[in-house]
């Protein structure tokens, strides 16, 4: 290393200089020192999710509304949560954050905004959509290295008691708050009119009432909640990736909240929750013995307070009662009267073979809390437009002794790939055919484009069918552009994936993510639907899945992408598999069911002529004779029938009532 | 109201049906009866309707004409391909009936104009074109027995005659031998109680295929020296030309002789003339002329009339294909001469037309081609 910093002198004489030391232990050590972990992650921002200045926006809301809906959630509060951004100069913005949660009492508040690693999440294993307590702060501590800007936290414990107001930054050195209003205590603002008053006069955010809405008919009072302010430098866009994107998703994903979103450009819009009911209270569990590793184990061991071993196998972890306690120490040849802490390394490496080779229970399934196919169904068909949705939540399973619970939800029959063609592409399509009518021009250039809805496009665009495609006028151009966008049609487009952790939306690195793998992986072609090679399936069809678990296994600390354990992509496959079952009977219903109803309206349109000319021969009554046959032609197209009457009947025979699909019938 | 009802009287005055009509109404109204009956009892209508092909016509030895077998095609209401075609037949059904009740007759093209609208609800026609409905006007009438003369129809008119013959068309004298140099239009409903004739001392009848040699022959006054009836069919001969032929045959009993291409079209055409046709074997018995003689073009007129190589037109493997197809039809199969005729034609790989002869003399054909061969008898049967 020293010969290559210096080339003139490094080929004549290479030893002898090197020789001269530059430092010494000595010398170094007196710069070896404790490094803050907010330090690290002031340096290390990317880890965090605040790799550049539109997700760090993202991030910012998402770690507040995702603490906010813990609270909520927590305290069993249906959640509310308003969020706003404003932009007050160019590349800042200013993200607000408000719940209805039950607020944070005056002490805890600068620690859990203002220090890294402070939480109740991380030391438990339970359920939780934050796990390691770095969110909020971090994102605090972000704002403020990019702004200057302290974080303002406003928090209401009741309607009768003060409320604080803090301003906090953090000192990123020692990873420790500095409260700078209140002379470093922060503010006490008193209940009631004044203190309203004075919010007002300080302008101060803060959401006192519940807007008018179904739920709240008359104005209430917020009783209790806690908002956050946050100002940094930030990027704002829509589409993927987006804030809009993240609280559209979080809708999906938690149909007990409800959402009012002020974006910077002043538009309002409130996501209003489609159930009262909280998801069941997480509970916290002990760690099973499946996922427990040998050098844990000792460590339990040697922890242990006297206990017997079999004492100890069935206090420290989950699914272990005295007998199967038993069976473990058998087999491990162990005595389960002998005392846990005098197990040495030999036997302990016995007994952690014994917990693998023994037949223990799957951990409790109510220390999850998954959101369940009626509720998955109904959030998805309150964002996703579709005429099939379906829903399937897996049975827990383990990974590393952590229960996890994988749901997949699936919307079929969205908006289709020719309504998003962009005028340019369409103009070369018309350009390089050589298709003589432009009716099959359009059935040929896009997917999902049949004879039927090639019509009714060039109806729309009012250009007749057998016009040559490379002969259109720059106006007939864009009319039919238009009525590409206008008609509706399905099929055609790549499937969307929504994926979820813990009911928090994933975003990024979607390639890097079990959940995107495992769709890829799959052979959608035997389900009715269309896919490339190592590619998402094509269709109008978007797919949620939803892993819940006591400690989702993140990539990296931004939790963006759920890592490959294998019995997490083996549930993620058999869920997947639930779902494109019954897609595919559906799929196949649907085309059943279409084909019938082509035959009928072919019969149908016929039948009048007929009966008309059975009349003029007769001299008879022609409409009895025509009811008479239209009796026939459904008789004899009877499988579009069952359908037509009550779509869901039919589908309920082949799929069975308890399957959780809605099918919604296209308006006729 | 009351005032207004005899108006709706005077537009459809009330028609006396002759029997045959009323026949005919019967017969149709069998039809509907069947949808009717089907529709009640809630099962599938459908037509039986006789084959019009090949393989469901047969030569009788004995009569010497092709006779329609007893095979029949369904024709479904509820199937995707025959729904249309059900619903036209019934179509055509009703229109043929109404034409029937006011007493009127309409031409083929006529009907399909009569009934050509919409379907109500769709763009879809109920007939696109006159070739959609022709056939099913065919299918009607096998069907249901009757002709199209029965059902008032006709086609358009086609073919001219010319000759020492008096008739009566619809109650006015014709005098044939006095047509000028058009020919008198035959009619496509030629049945006695249309058209009867009056007068007649021709000695035999020359059929030439289309209008050219027509108009060579009645400008040559052929038929005044030769004493004779002279027709064409414009090629294919329609029915009224086919029916006037039988009829002058029949009961005026000339002979019919036959001037035609050199082709496979020619001997077709001949073959219709004297055995009926395939499309339309039901009516040969009162068509087909199975004494007419085949009097020329031969194939080995090139070589006899020392014919020019310019007036040879090659065959074609169209042509080839059909030769083969006709030399194989049971009414030639037995035919020595006609086998020969065929194979020599084959030989030739050329075609000869009537019209090939003016390479001899413009009048070759009127002065010497016909009247040699009728001395000579020198006809093929």
């Amino acid at each position: 290393m020293a010969t290559a910093t210096d080339p003139a002198t490094s080929s004549s004489s290479t030893g002898k200089r090197n020789a001269t030391r530059r430092a010494t232990a000595e010398t170094m050590a007196t710069k070896q020192r404790d490094i803050a972990v907010s330090e690290f992650f002031a340096k290390n921002k990317h880890l965090l999710g605040f790799d550049n200045p539109r997700k760090a926006l993202l991030t910012t809301v998402k770690e507040a509304v995702d603490n906010s809906l813990d609270a909520c959630e927590e305290a069993g509060i249906p959640p509310e949560i308003w969020v706003s951004i404003d932009a007050t100069q160019s590349g800042r913005f200013r993200v607000s954050v408000q719940d209805n949660g039950p607020g944070i009492v005056k002490k805890q508040i600068p620690l859990i905004f203002g220090k890294l690693l402070y939480g109740s999440k991380f030391h438990r294993l339970r359920m939780s959509r934050g796990q390691q307590g770095i969110g909020i702060s971090a994102a605090g501590m972000n704002g403020m290295l990019t702004t200057g800007k302290p974080v303002l936290i406003v928090s209401k414990l009741s309607p009768k008691k003060p409320l604080h107001y803090f301003e906090l930054q953090i000192d990123t050195k020692k990873n420790q708050p500095e409260i700078i209003n209140g002379k470093g205590e922060g503010i006490d603002i008193e209940p009631g009119e004044k203190g309203l008053q004075f919010i007002k006069g300080n302008k101060i955010a803060w959401e006192n009432e519940y807007p008018i809405s179904e739920q709240h008919p008359v104005a209430e009072e917020v009783a209790s909640g806690t908002r956050v302010t946050i100002e940094l430098a930030a990027v704002y866009k829509r589409g993927k990736g987006s804030v809009d994107e993240y609280l559209e998703q979080t809708a999906i994903a938690n149909p007990h909240v409800t959402i009012h979103y002020k974006d910077p450009e002043g538009l309002s819009r409130s996501y209003h929750r489609s159930t009262l009911e909280l998801p069941a209270e997480a509970k916290e569990i002990k760690p099973h013995p499946y996922g427990v590793e040998l050098g844990r184990l000792m460590t339990m061991l040697a922890e242990d307070k006297g206990a017997t071993l079999s004492g100890f196998l069935c206090d420290s972890f989950s699914c272990v009662s005295p007998s199967v306690a038993k069976t473990i120490c058998d087999t491990a040849k162990l005595s389960p009267r002998t005392k846990a802490i005098k197990v040495g390394q030999s036997e302990a490496d016995r007994l952690y073979h014994a917990i693998q080779e023994t037949r223990i229970r799957p951990p409790a399934t109510d220390c999850i809390v998954p959101i369940g196919e009626q509720l998955l169904l109904k959030g998805l068909k309150h964002v996703v437009p579709g005429t099939f949705y379906a829903a399937e939540t897996r049975p827990p399973g383990v990974y590393r002794g952590n229960p996890f619970i994988v749901e997949v939800a699936l919307a079929y029959g969205g908006a289709p790939q020719s309504q998003k063609v962009t005028r340019d592409a369409l103009d070369e399509l018309l350009v390089q055919s050589d298709i003589r009518s432009l009716r099959k021009f359009l059935i040929d250039a896009f997917q999902g484009i049949g004879g039927e809805s090639a019509d009714r496009i060039l109806k729309e665009a009012k250009i007749p069918p057998r016009c040559s495609p490379a002969k259109l006028t720059n106006d007939q151009r864009a009319a039919l552009h238009e009525a590409l966008h206008e008609v509706s049609i399905s099929e055609g487009q790549a499937m969307t994936v929504m994926r979820f952790a813990n009911r928090v939306p994933l975003q990024f690195q979607a390639g890097a993510c079990a959940i995107t793998q495992s769709i890829i992986n799959m052979n959608w072609r035997s389900y009715g639907l269309t896919q490339s090679r190592g590619s998402l399936p094509n269709g109008p069809i978007a797919v949620m899945v939803h892993i819940a678990s006591v400690w989702v296994p993140f990539t990296s600390e931004s939790k963006e992408a759920v890592a490959n354990y294998p019995e997490i992509e083996k549930e993620l496959r058999l869920g997947l598999q639930a779902v494109g079952r019954k897609l595919s009977m559906y799929l196949r219903c649907k085309q059943q069911v279409a084909e019938e109803e082509e035959r009928r309206s072919i019969f149908l349109r016929y039948l009048k002529e007929v009966a008309m000319s059975v009349s003029e021969i007769k001299g008879k009554d022609q409409q009895g004779l025509l009811e008479r046959l239209q009796k026939v032609a459904i008789k004899r197209t009877s499988t579009a029938d069952i359908k037509l009457d009550e779509r869901g009947k039919k589908v309920e025979q082949t799929l069975e009532a308890d399957d959780n699909v809605i099918i919604i019938a296209p308006p006729t | 109201m009351a005032k207004k009802r005899p108006n709706t009287e005077q537009e459809q005055p009330e028609v006396k049906l002759s029997k045959q009509d009323q026949k005919t109404l019967d017969n149709l109204c069998r039809l509907a009866d069947t949808v009717i009956e089907a529709a009640e009892r809630v099962r599938d209508p459908f037509l039986d309707i006789p084959s019009r092909s090949l393989s469901n016509v047969k030569f009788n030895r004995t009569k010497k004409f092709i006779e329609m077998g007893k095979n029949t095609n369904r024709r479904h209401l509820f199937n995707l391909s025959q729904a249309k075609a059900y619903m036209q037949t019934l179509l055509i059904g009703s229109g043929c009936t109404q034409l029937i009740k006011q007493g009127k007759t309409t031409s083929i093209r006529g009907l399909y104009y009569l009934l050509k609208h919409t379907i109500e609800g769709t763009k879809e026609e109920t007939f696109n074109e006159q070739s959609e409905s022709d056939p099913i006007i065919e299918d009607l009438e096998v069907l249901s027995s009757s002709l199209r003369e029965e059902l008032h129809l006709y086609a358009d008119k086609k073919g001219e005659m010319v000759g020492p013959l008096t008739l009566i068309d619809n109650g006015d004298e014709i005098d044939c031998s006095r047509m000028g140099s058009g020919g008198y239009g035959i009619p496509s409903i030629v049945e006695p109680d249309r058209v009867q004739f009056k007068k007649c001392t021709a000695k035999f009848i020359l059929h030439v295929e289309k209008n050219t040699v027509w108009q060579r022959f009645n400008e040559d006054k052929f038929w005044k020296k030769q004493n004779c009836i002279l027709t064409h069919g414009g090629g294919q001969p329609p029915r009224g030309v086919r029916r006037m032929l039988h009829r002058l045959h029949n009961e005026l009993e000339l002979p019919v002789y036959c001037l035609l291409d050199n082709d496979p079209w020619g001997y077709y055409i001949y073959s219709v003339i004297k055995q009926g046709s395939i499309n339309l074997a039901f009516e040969s018995a009162r068509m087909a002329i199975p004494e007419a003689r085949y009097l020329g073009i031969r194939s080995i007129d090139f070589e006899r009339c020392e014919l020019s190589r310019n007036v040879t037109i090659r065959l074609n493997d169209n042509d080839r294909k059909r030769a083969v197809q006709i030399k194989k039809y049971p009414w030639f199969e037995g035919k020595k001469k006609w086998q020969q005729e065929i194979d020599k034609m084959l030989e030739n790989d050329f075609k000869l037309e009537v019209e090939a002869l003016v390479n001899r003399g413009i009048s070759f054909v009127t002065e010497t081609y016909v009247p040699d061969r009728l001395e000579d008898q020198d006809f093929l049967d």
